[in-house]
Order: structure tokens, then sequence, then C-alpha cells
């Protein structure tokens, strides 16, 4: 019973680290932490849902378009509404992003109301393995998560755009010199964002119900995970994902009301004893 | 600026707050208007002044955190709530007379703001808005889940304030709100002036310059974080005071994004800039909540969603609008009418 919810736990850990990475795509580039991530994320569902419901689309072409969509709305907002703040103090970024993420909360509440769904093509039934029974939509969401990693790991490392990115995140004046187009790996890393929004939001759509409030509970996983592994660590994202997947259903094992809450004091913890994250870099400061 | 003529000779002069017979005048005026204004508007507008003067503590109390020592906090709501729920529970249940419950709000309020502040010894930016939204999230989940002290997600009723035996009507209470206000107005300004304000300003602009020049950066910026919930939680006082009721939802993580929203509009860093934002931003909810009517009758389908759909959406508008096209805020624009007014008719020299 215990190792079932701890599996559970573990395996939800995969949406919680692919929701992290989301934001540390474009922190590592640019250095905003983008907090409409989570209100992109509800936002793909909900445009899934109206897709596969409303006009009828096949799955498939569904996905695909909800890939398109989600990439475009990266594009987008970079474009209109970060490439014109570049340079201000991070206060202004940040708010930006807030009320961006207003704004799509605010357009969710308009057109969808307080509609509330699973994917209608969500995997019913328990799994089995060995002896162990696991959802099918976390154990997906999981596969799904190690997939993504291990694109992204040889994406970084054998392809040249994934090399400019790297150079990008390390010194965006080197880059420059190099003769790489900073802005637009700036614009990338918000596609991918995008893209990988999409992704969270199909597999959010599967694990939980996806309410208008969506935005806000994803976000409230998703920056836990972020400081724990670390604001630019693409691998920190993982293992903060599973540790925090981890975590949660074992102070709900102890406290059922403290599940909730959990993951806000592992990170206020982690916050003091070690603010870089597990595996983020230390600031060096210059006077 | 000031009008030509007015030559600061002394350091009095030049620190304070009402400098010329102008500026003492409009104080005066300004004060009489705001003190009978209750008088002459709807009811419905009594309930939206009062919230503007309660909202407004609370945005000062931001602003000094933030427009002034640079610590962002994103969960002012949740300290408003310690300060509300601290005045509740000793009423109600200790039976305490909520005037001596006031200062106890605000000192609970500012000593919860401490303990999430201890961080900020380490962190700053990002990491210390994350240390803020936790406080949020961990306060809330907290009034929700101790149901025997605060009577947990349904909430708890609060005493009416009395002066004598008698409750307070609206008016009555829009001129205790109005007095708070205007007293932490002038404490703000003054604080601004002194050298504590001095050391927030040189923590804001360059925090390891400030320590190199002998100011005790943990201590200064517990002391930031130590005012501006102390605001909050007075605030919180008057919140709960006037709603006669409590419940963990009243105060979301999205009241404590409005009240940034609100101080970012104003102007960062003015005493007067983060009144006017919240002065405007109340406004333009409130004729959000005036239109919503028509709107609703022009789309019956949405009938339903449109009332906090469009309020999100205007605030959000709004507040992107201002950090694209004014990112100096409204306060800023006030200052330039001004100038224009005393450099006519050569107005084009500045």
């Amino acid at each position: 019973m215990t190792v079932d919810i701890l599996l559970d736990g573990f395996l939800t850990g995969g949406v919680y680290a692919l929701a992290a990475l989301g934001f540390v795509m474009v922190f590592k580039s640019s250095q905003i932490l983008n907090l409409a991530y989570g209100q992109m994320i509800a936002i793909s569902a909900y445009v899934l849902y109206w897709l596969l419901t409303t006009v009828g689309v096949p799955t498939w072409l569904g996905i695909l378009l909800l890939f398109a969509f989600g990439a475009a709305l990266g594009f987008l907002i970079e474009r209109l509404a970060i490439r014109p703040l570049l340079g201000q103090s991070f206060l202004m970024l940040l708010m930006m992003t807030l009320m961006l993420g207003f704004l799509f909360h605010g357009i969710i509440v308009l057109i969808w109301g307080v509609e509330s769904f699973h994917m209608p093509f969500t995997p019913t039934g328990m799994l089995t393995i060995g002896d162990w029974q696991v959802s099918p939509a976390t154990t997906w969401g999981f596969v799904v998560c190690v997939g993504v990693f291990l694109l992204l790991t040889l994406v970084f490392r054998y392809t040249k755009i994934g090399l400019a990115m790297r150079v990008v995140a390390a010194d965006h004046a080197v880059a420059q010199s190099l003769g790489i187009r900073v802005r637009r790996i700036f614009s990338l890393s918000w596609v991918m964002s995008g893209f990988l929004a999409a992704i969270v939001g199909i597999l959010v759509g599967m694990v939980w119900m996806v309410t208008p409030d969506l935005g806000d509970i994803v976000l409230g996983k998703g920056l836990p995970v972020l400081i724990l592994g670390g604001l630019d660590s693409v691998p920190g994202a993982l293992v903060g994902g599973l540790i925090i997947g981890l975590v949660e259903p074992l102070g709900g094992y102890w406290a059922p009301a403290m599940r909730e809450v959990v993951p806000w004091i592992v990170m206020l913890v982690i916050l003091l004893v070690r603010p870089y994250g597990l595996f983020g870099q230390r600031d060096i400061e210059r006077i | 600026m000031f009008p030509s003529g007015t030559f600061n000779e002394r350091p009095e002069q030049d620190m304070a707050i009402m400098r010329t017979k102008t500026q003492w005048l409009l104080l005066v005026a300004g004060l009489i208007f705001m003190f009978t204004l209750i008088l002459y508007i709807p009811l419905a507008w009594q309930s939206w002044l009062i919230l503007v003067g309660i909202y407004a503590i609370a945005a000062l109390g931001l602003h000094v955190m933030t427009g002034l020592c640079g610590q962002f906090s994103m969960g002012q709501a949740a300290f408003m709530s310690v300060g509300a729920y601290t005045t509740a529970i000793l009423s109600t249940r200790y039976g305490l007379s909520p005037w001596a419950t006031l200062p106890l709000s605000g000192i609970a309020a500012g000593l919860v703001g401490l303990v999430f502040a201890v961080p900020a010894l380490r962190i700053k930016g990002f990491y210390l808005v994350m240390s803020t939204i936790a406080a949020q999230f961990i306060i809330v989940w907290y009034l929700g889940w101790a149901e025997g002290l605060t009577g947990g997600y349904y909430g708890m009723p609060v005493p009416k304030i009395t002066i004598g035996g008698e409750a307070l009507n609206y008016v009555q209470y829009w001129w205790l709100t109005l007095g708070l206000v205007v007293v932490a107005i002038f404490l703000v300004k003054n604080i601004q002036r002194t050298t504590v304000g001095r050391t927030f300003v040189a923590v804001r602009d360059n925090d390891k310059a400030a320590e190199v020049m002998g100011i005790n950066l943990f201590r200064t910026k517990l002391l930031a974080f130590f005012i501006g919930c102390f605001f909050a939680g007075i605030a919180g006082w008057l919140w709960a005071h006037f709603f006669l009721y409590l419940a963990p939802n009243q105060f979301a993580f999205k009241t404590s994004l409005w009240l940034l929203g609100m101080i970012i509009i104003g102007g960062m860093g003015s005493t007067t800039g983060a009144v006017l934002g919240v002065v405007a931003i109340r406004f333009m909810d409130k004729m959000v909540d005036e239109l919503t009517p028509v709107v609703t009758s022009a789309f019956p389908g949405w009938a339903g969603q449109i009332a906090p759909a469009l309020s999100l959406i205007v605030f959000a508008a709004v507040v992107i609008f201002f950090i694209l096209v004014e990112p100096k805020g409204l306060y800023h624009r006030v200052q330039r009418m001004i100038l224009y007014y005393r450099l006519y008719p050569f107005s084009y020299q500045r």
C-alpha cells in the first residue's frame, strides 16, 4: 500500500520535473523567471480539450496542433511582451510574466467558465508492475518525462543549436562575439518552453482534473521543484521533480492536510541552507 | 522642483515634507475634502472608499519593503491575514477590546514577516520572491488547517468596533480608516527622510556597497520587512473589523499581486505614488464592476464568467500597458504636469 503511494508519487514527479523544465529553459538563456508558465500549461490543456470536443479533430491531430499552438504562444510572448523589456529590472519582467498569467487566466475563465474535465483519451484502470499497482496516466507522464530529458540532453550535447544555447547560457557577450544571435536563442528558448507547456498540459490533463485554477496549482508544484534543483540546471529539474514527487505523499502519509504545503516547506528550507539549489550555479558577484 | 524664489537655506527646510505655503494650503483643503467626502457619496461608493483606505495602508507597507528597500514581497495579502486573524482571535476568544488589538495586529504580522524574511540575509531577487510566495501559501494553508483557532475554511466572525458602546457606522469607519492612512503616510514620509529610510535606499541600490559603508545589511532588511508587514497587519485589522467575517480565501495570492501592481502603476519608490496607484486600480476595478451588467447583456451566453474574467483581464492589461509605456508610473506623470505648470510659459526649457 505505502509502496504504491510512493511509486505513484515518484512517477508524478516526472510531470513536476517537466513543469520545472519549462522555467529552467527560459531562465538559463535569459535570466527571466516566467511566472506565466503555469497559465500557459492550463491554457494548453483547455485548447486541446476544445480541439478534441468542440472542433472534433482526431486525437493525434489535436496533439500535433497543440504543439504548434504551444510553440506559437511561446514565440509570441517573447516577441511582444518580453523583448521590449530586455535590460529592464527583473521586477518589471517578473511582473510582466505574472500579468500575462493573469491575462491567460482571465481568458480561460472568460471562454470556459468553470468547466473542468479529464482529457478524453485518459487511460483508465490500474497498471500492474510486479507487485505494485500504478495509475497508467502517471506512468505515461514519467515515460514522456524521461524521453524529453534524454532528447534534450542529446540536443544540448550533439547539435550546433544546442551548443549555441549552452554558450548563451554561459555568457551573453561571449556568445555575441562568436557570432551567435543571442536574441534568436532567447526566442528559441521561449518556443521550447511553450512546446513543453503543451506537453505538460496534455499530461496534467490526464493525471489531474483540469480546472480554471490549474495554472496556479502547476505553478505551486513547479516553483519548489525549480528552487530545489537550481534555477538554471536541467538535471536539477529532473532530480528536484522526483524528490518533490516523493516528499509530497510522504508528508500526506504523516498528516493528510500537510500534502499541499510540504513542497513549500521543502523550498523554504532549501532557500535557507542552499539557495542556489542542489545543482544550480553558485553566483559570484562583483561589487 | 519648487516654485521660483524658494531657497533652502537651512537643513530643516531641505528636509521638510511640506515646503511651501501652497502645499500646506492644499494639504489642509485636501484633508477637509477627504474627511467630508464620505458624506456626499452614495452607499455603494462608501464601502469602496473604505476599502481604498485599507488597501492604501497595505500598499504603503509594500512600498517601504519593495519601493524603498528593494525587498520584493509577493505575500502581502498573507501578512494582512495575520493581522486580521490576530484581532479576530484575540477579540472573540479572549475578549480583548478591538482598540487594544490594533498595535498587537501590526506586531504579530511584523513578527511573522520576520520569520519569512530571515532567508533574505542570504538571498535576494528571485529567491526572495520565492520565499514570500511560500509565505503566502503556507500562511493561508495554516489558516484553513487550524480549525480550532481560526474556524478553518468556513471562517470566523469578528466583533464590531465600538466607541462608548455604540458600533461604528460606515461614515465613522471611514474617518477611522482615513486617520490611520494619514498617520501611515506621515510615518512613511518620515522614514524616507531619516537615517533608516536612507539606509533602505542604499541597500536597494547596491547592497554590497551599502555593507561596505557600514550598514548592517541583515538588520536593515529585517527592519524593512518588519515595517512593511506591520502596515499589512494594521490594514488586516481594518479589514477584519470592516467585513466582520474572515475566511482564508479573502487573502488570496491574487490580492498580493494586486498590491504589487498598485505600487508599480503608482510609481515605484514614491509614497504618493503608492497611494495614487491604489486609488487608480481600485477605481478601475469599480468601473469594471459597473460595466459588467452592460457587457453581460451584450453577451448573455457568458453571463456567469464575465465578471471575474473581465476584472482579471483589465487589471492585467493596465499593468502591462504601464510596464511597457510608462514604467515610472502615474506619479512621474503627475510630477511632469506640476513641473509644466510651474515653468509655464517657458515649459520647453525642461
